[in-house]
C-alpha cells in the first residue's frame, strides 16, 4: 500500500467521514471527531470494544485514506522492547568482527564502533514508524491489552514523545508524528499513564443503517433485499432480549461473512434452516451455536418482516 | 435553550461565529468547560490539568455544533467504557437541563437553596451534580445525603461495621458497607503454569536469552539465563445462592467478589465463571465481564429472574454440569459455593453433583454466612451435605471476615 503521494489530511469530520467512506469504511460522526482530532492533535488514538467491530480495520481505512502505509504491531502476552522497537543484528556482527580479526585489524575499538552503525541495525515496527519518512506512517498497536504491564510503561515514553533512546547510537525522534491507533479488546483494564497520553474512543456495534451500508458495500454480490435480511437479523440477534443467550455476540466481520457466504450458498431469502446450517460463521463457540435453535431463528426473522 | 449563563454551545453555531463575539465570550467557554472538567472529577471521572487544556484545543478545531462538541470532549476527558455513560449524562445536564443550571449557580451563592432533584439519575452523576456547600440549614432528606453523613465516622463506628453481621445493617449502612467491602482486597492463590518467562528461580535454559548474551560478548557464552514458570491465579468457579434468605449476602458478595478479582486488583486476568442459583441457575459471568461493579450488579439482578425465592441447589449443580461442565471444571478450579445451606431440593441429588463437582474440581469451599452463630452446627439437609463435601468452610458475614478470607482460602488449600 505504498504510496509516492501521500493524501493531505481532510480538512473536516464531514470530508474524513466521506474519505473514510470511499475506501468502504463506514464511520459514525462520533467515531470520525475523535479520529479527526487525533488527526489534528497528533495524539494517539485508544479504540476499545468487542472484537469485531472494526478497530484494525479502521487503521488500515486510514491508511488508504491517508495514502501512508500501515506499521502493524500485533500485541501479546510476553511481547518485549527488542521484538517491538529494536534489535541488534547479532550474527551479522559477529560476521563482521570476525572479518576484521581475519583481515589482521588491530584497532578493536574502531571494530567496536563499526558493529554499532545503522546497517547492523533491524528496525522492528516501532521505530520503523518513528523513522518512516514524511507524512509519516499509519501505526497500528494491536490489541495492546494483549501485552504485560512492562511493555505498557515502556510505550509511555514512545506515545507521549515520539521518540526512543538506543543507546548506541542516541535519541531517535520521529521524522513526522506517526498517525497511531492502539486497540485494545478489554481483556484487562490499561494503565491510566497510557490511556492520558491517548485520545478515547469505545467503538460500539453497529446501528441498523451502517450495518447494511457496510454489508452492502463490502459483499457486493448481496441483493438488497438479503443485505437487509442480514443486517436486521445481526442487528436482533445483539439485542435484548437475545443477547443474553449467547456469549458473544457476533461482530461486523461475523454479518460481512455470513452475508458472503449466504451469496455463496445463493441463498435468496434467510430461512430458519439456513440460519442454522450456517450458525457456524456467526458463532465461534459451539455453546452459542447450540443455542441458536430452530425456534429462535424462526422468532428473530419474524418481526424483521414486520418492520420492513 | 437554557444553559448555564454564558455557556455557548449551540446547535449550528460554528466557531467562526464566536470568535467574531470578541474574547469575553470565548472566556466564558472556557470557564463552562473548567466548571464541567470539576463536575466530572466529582463524578469520578478521571480529568486532569492536561486534558482540560486539550479540550480546549479539541474544541476550538471541531466547532460549536452541539454533537461534534459533544464527541470532542468525549475523546478527550473519557478513558474508561464506564464512565461513558455518565459523561453524556451530565453532559446533557451541564449545558441544556435548566434545574441544573441553577444548582450550579447555587454553587456560588452559599446562601441559596436547592430542591432535591427529580430526574433519575445515575447515582454518580447525582452526586457530583449536588451542590458543593449545600445549605446548612436545608434538611438532609435524600438517601445520599445521608450515605456522606455516615461517611464521616469516627474510628470507632468503622470498627463497630467492621463486625457488624451484614443482615442486621440498615439501609444506608448496608450501601456504605457494600462500598467498604469493594475495596477489600483478595489475594488470590497462584499456581506455576505451563508458559515460562525468564527469570533466576527457572530450571530450564532460555537459549535465546543466551545467544542475546553471548553476542554481546564476543560469541563466549558466559552466563546461561533460565526460563522460570509464569504464576497465575487459580481459575475461579463462584456458586452463589441467591435464595431468600441469602438475598443480603448475595448483593454484598457478589460485588466484593467482582470487585477483588477485577483485572485492575490482582494484576493479572483473572479467569472467573460465576453462576447465581436459586430455583435455576443463572449464568453471571457476562454481567462479571462489566468492569464498573455498579453496572455489573445493575445487570445481575436483571439476569436472575428468580432472585429472593426458593432454594434448589442439587437441581441447580445438574444444570451446571450438564451445560457447561467442560468449560468451568478443571483440576485447578477453585470452587467458591456461597450459601447458607437451607435446601429445598431432594438431598440425595445434592450429594450426588456436589461428589461430581468435588471430584473434577480443584477445591471446594464453603462460604457460609450462618457461621455467625456461636455453635453453629450444620444439621440442615442441606448444610450436611455441604459440610460432608466441602474441603473447607468459612465465614462471610461480616467485613472482618472478608478481610481474612485470603488468609482462610490459603489456610485451607494448604490442607
Amino acid at each position: 500500500m505504498n504510496s509516492s503521494i501521500a493524501a493531505p489530511v481532510p480538512v473536516s469530520i464531514d470530508a474524513l467521514v466521506l474519505a473514510l467512506q470511499n475506501v468502504g469504511y463506514f464511520a459514525d460522526r462520533r467515531l470520525a471527531t475523535a479520529v479527526f482530532l487525533a488527526l489534528k492533535l497528533q495524539r494517539p488514538l485508544l479504540l476499545e470494544g468487542e472484537p469485531g467491530v472494526g478497530k484494525t480495520a479502521l487503521a488500515k481505512a486510514l491508511g488508504e485514506v491517508l495514502s501512508r502505509s500501515l506499521i502493524r504491531l500485533q500485541c501479546y502476552d510476553g511481547l518485549e522492547q527488542r521484538e517491538a522497537l529494536y534489535e541488534w543484528n547479532y550474527a551479522a556482527q559477529l560476521l563482521h568482527m570476525r572479518a576484521a580479526e581475519g583481515q589482521g585489524s588491530a584497532d578493536m575499538a574502531q571494530v567496536e564502533r563499526e558493529v554499532y552503525q545503522d546497517r547492523f541495525l533491524i528496525r522492528r515496527p516501532l521505530l520503523q514508524a518513528l523513522q518512516a519518512p514524511a507524512p509519516g506512517a499509519v501505526l497500528l498497536i494491536d490489541e495492546v491489552d494483549r501485552a504485560d504491564e512492562p511493555f505498557e510503561a515502556f510505550l509511555l515514553e514512545y506515545l507521549g514523545e515520539y521518540q526512543v533512546s538506543i543507546p548506541e547510537i542516541g535519541t531517535v525522534c520521529a521524522t513526522a508524528t506517526p498517525v497511531t491507533i492502539l486497540t485494545s479488546n478489554r481483556t484487562r483494564d490499561l494503565h491510566d499513564a497510557v490511556k492520558r497520553r491517548c485520545l478515547y474512543h469505545w467503538l460500539d456495534y453497529p446501528e441498523r443503517e451502517r450495518e447494511l451500508a457496510i454489508v452492502r458495500a463490502q459483499v457486493p454480490g448481496a441483493s438488497a433485499a438479503l443485505a437487509t435480511q442480514v443486517a436486521d437479523f445481526v442487528g436482533r440477534l445483539r439485542s435484548q432480549p437475545f443477547a443474553n443467550a449467547f456469549q458473544r455476540a457476533p461482530g461486523i466481520a461475523e454479518s460481512v461473512e455470513w452475508a458472503k457466504a449466504l451469496v455463496a450458498l445463493d441463498t435468496i431469502v434467510v430461512d430458519p434452516e439456513v440460519v442454522s446450517d450456517t450458525a457456524g460463521i456467526l458463532f465461534k463457540q459451539r455453546e452459542d451455536v447450540a443455542a441458536l435453535t430452530r425456534d429462535m431463528a424462526e422468532q428473530l426473522l419474524q418481526p424483521a418482516d414486520v418492520d420492513a | 435553550m437554557s444553559m448555564p449563563e454564558g455557556a455557548a454551545v449551540a446547535e449550528g453555531k460554528t466557531i467562526s461565529s464566536i470568535s467574531q463575539l470578541g474574547d469575553a465570550r470565548t472566556g466564558k467557554l472556557a470557564d463552562n468547560l473548567s466548571g464541567f472538567g470539576r463536575t466530572l472529577r466529582r463524578a469520578g471521572v478521571r480529568v486532569d490539568a492536561a486534558r482540560m487544556a486539550l479540550a480546549q484545543q479539541a474544541v476550538m478545531l471541531v466547532g460549536l455544533q452541539r454533537g461534534d462538541f459533544c464527541a470532542a470532549l468525549e475523546a478527550v476527558l473519557v478513558s474508561r467504557e464506564q464512565d461513558r455513560m455518565v459523561f453524556r449524562e451530565l453532559f446533557d445536564a451541564y449545558f441544556r437541563n435548566p434545574n441544573v443550571a441553577q444548582k450550579l449557580l447555587a454553587q456560588m451563592l452559599p446562601s441559596a437553596e436547592s430542591k432535591a432533584e427529580p430526574a433519575k439519575r445515575r447515582p454518580r452523576v447525582s452526586e457530583a451534580l449536588a451542590p458543593v456547600r449545600a445549605a446548612r440549614n436545608a434538611p438532609p432528606a435524600r438517601e445520599e445525603d445521608k450515605i456522606e453523613f455516615d461517611a464521616a465516622m469516627t474510628a470507632s463506628d468503622l470498627q463497630r461495621l467492621r463486625q457488624a453481621d451484614f443482615n442486621q445493617l440498615s439501609a444506608s449502612e448496608y450501601i456504605l458497607v457494600e462500598r467498604l467491602a469493594r475495596e477489600v482486597p483478595l489475594p488470590l492463590p497462584r499456581y506455576a503454569a505451563r508458559r515460562t518467562r525468564p527469570g533466576v528461580r527457572g530450571n530450564r535454559p532460555h537459549w535465546p536469552g543466551a545467544m542475546h548474551h553471548a553476542a554481546r560478548n564476543g560469541g563466549e557464552v558466559l552466563h546461561i539465563p533460565l526460563l522460570q514458570r509464569r504464576r497465575q491465579p487459580l481459575p475461579l468457579l463462584v456458586l452463589v445462592d441467591v435464595s431468600g434468605s441469602m438475598e443480603r449476602y448475595a448483593r454484598l458478595l457478589l460485588a466484593f467478589l467482582h470487585a477483588a478479582t477485577a483485572p485492575r486488583h490482582t494484576g493479572t486476568a483473572v479467569r472467573r465463571d460465576v453462576f447465581a442459583f436459586g430455583t435455576g441457575l443463572t449464568d453471571l459471568t457476562p454481567a462479571f465481564r462489566l468492569a464498573d461493579t455498579d453496572a455489573m450488579l445493575e445487570a445481575a439482578s436483571h439476569a436472575i429472574a428468580d432472585f429472593a425465592g426458593g432454594t434448589r441447589m442439587g437441581d441447580s449443580l445438574a444444570q451446571l454440569r450438564l451445560a457447561h461442565a467442560r468449560r468451568l471444571v478443571g483440576r485447578r478450579t477453585l470452587v467458591l459455593l456461597i450459601s447458607d445451606g437451607l435446601d429445598t431440593g431432594a438431598p440425595e441429588v445434592l450429594a450426588q453433583e456436589l461428589g461430581w463437582l468435588r471430584r473434577h474440581g480443584g477445591r471446594l469451599l464453603w462460604l457460609n454466612p450462618l457461621l455467625r452463630f456461636e455453635g453453629y452446627l450444620p444439621t440442615a439437609r442441606g448444610a450436611t451435605q455441604l459440610h460432608r463435601q466441602a474441603h473447607g468452610m468459612l465465614a462471610v458475614h461480616n467485613l472482618g471476615h472478608l478481610q481474612d478470607l485470603a488468609a482462610g482460602l490459603a489456610s485451607v488449600l494448604r490442607q
